[in-house]
């Protein structure tokens, strides 16, 4: 070979060293490389998982929710349910309470003694409310006379409270139902004005007056009412 | 000039060796990542179905216990029924009396603008 420059033993070192260096940077580069995929697969992954957890948790926290909405209006109409059969119970007890007063009533007016008072008490009453010079007295069939009996004296009442004269008849035509309970019906004008004092529409429209007062004695007092005037 | 094309060859295979060990590890941190996908998809599964049991127990405890309120419920009602029979069976006398006391009192009365004078 030639003389001077390097010898082949150098030759053989120099492309040695230089295949080394070849292979560190190698590695090197290998390294950084598989140390950035390690760093990139554990953020990917976390990133990934992250993201599909916080969807999953509002998914069933929301569907979580919606099952205890569930749960509160069953319960809610469920009490509904038992608050209504308590109104109804309510409302039956009191119309008994009505059916029993009408089948007590039926007894009492046998009493001919009440029941002729109270007629004639219907009967003015009647002719204070109606004001007519005549009016027409309907009533059940089996009380006609004592309509007749009692007639006079509520007519002369009438005279000295009002200053009038009225002319009274008992109607033999027409007559209150036959299971009627009693009482009077005070008719004038010929049929255009009617003043039911019939028993059942007087105990109609006091009881409708009474309910408050009626639900008091029967239920007690509201315990939640705050004002009673 | 042999030892020289030697020499030379020596460093072209070592770079080839460097270039392809490079390559190597490229392709792996590709795998690596379509691994993440994997794990991750796999750990997300398992945390879904987690959550649906837990879900499903929360489900159970709370519609599952609608008998248990539903007799409460209706205890509760039967005892009102029962109580309002009661005071009803102690007060119906007095209701009934009131109501007839009221029947027969009949109060016959003018209008308050009424006067004798001629309508």
């Amino acid at each position: 070979m030639s003389g001077s420059g390097l010898s082949d033993a150098d030759v053989e070192r120099q492309i040695k060293q230089m295949m080394a260096f070849i292979e560190q940077e190698a590695n090197e580069k290998k390294e950084e490389i598989d140390n950035k995929a390690e760093e990139e697969f554990n953020i990917e992954k976390s990133r990934l998982v992250q993201q599909e957890r916080v969807k999953i948790l509002e998914f069933y926290g929301k569907k979580e929710k919606q099952t205890e909405l569930q749960k509160k209006i069953q319960h809610s109409n469920m009490k509904n349910d038992g608050r209504l059969r308590v109104l109804k119970a309510r409302d039956q007890h009191l119309r008994d309470v009505l059916t029993e007063t009408t089948q007590r009533l039926r007894e009492i007016v046998k009493d001919q003694g009440k029941y002729a008072q109270l007629m004639e008490g219907l009967v003015t009453q009647g002719l204070f409310q109606l004001l007519e010079p005549e009016a027409v007295l309907r009533c059940r069939q089996a009380d006609v006379h004592l309509v007749e009996r009692v007639m006079g004296a509520a007519a002369d009442r009438y005279k000295r409270e009002t200053g009038r004269p009225v002319k009274l008849q008992v109607d033999k035509q027409n007559f209150l139902p036959p299971d009627s309970v009693g009482g009077v019906d005070v008719i004038g004008r010929a049929g255009k004005i009617r003043v039911c004092n019939n028993l059942e529409s007087r105990l109609e429209q006091i009881s409708a007056q009474m309910v408050p007062e009626l639900r008091y004695i029967l239920f007690g007092g509201n315990p939640n009412r705050k004002f009673m005037d | 000039m042999n030892t020289q094309t030697g020499g030379i060859q020596q460093l072209l295979q070592a770079e080839k060796k460097a270039r392809e060990k490079i390559e190597e590890a490229r392709k792996g941190k590709q795998r690596r990542l379509k691994q993440a996908k994997q794990e991750a998809a796999a750990e997300i599964e398992a945390f879904k179905l987690e959550r649906e049991r837990e879900f499903k127990a929360h489900e159970a405890r709370i519609l599952g216990s609608r008998t248990d309120s539903e007799k409460l419920v209706q205890e509760e009602t039967r005892q009102r029924l029962s109580e309002l029979s009661g005071s009803v069976r102690q007060n119906k006398e007095q209701a009934i009396r009131r109501l007839l006391t009221l029947l027969f009192d009949v109060q016959p009365r003018l209008h308050e603008n009424f006067s004798r004078g001629k309508m």
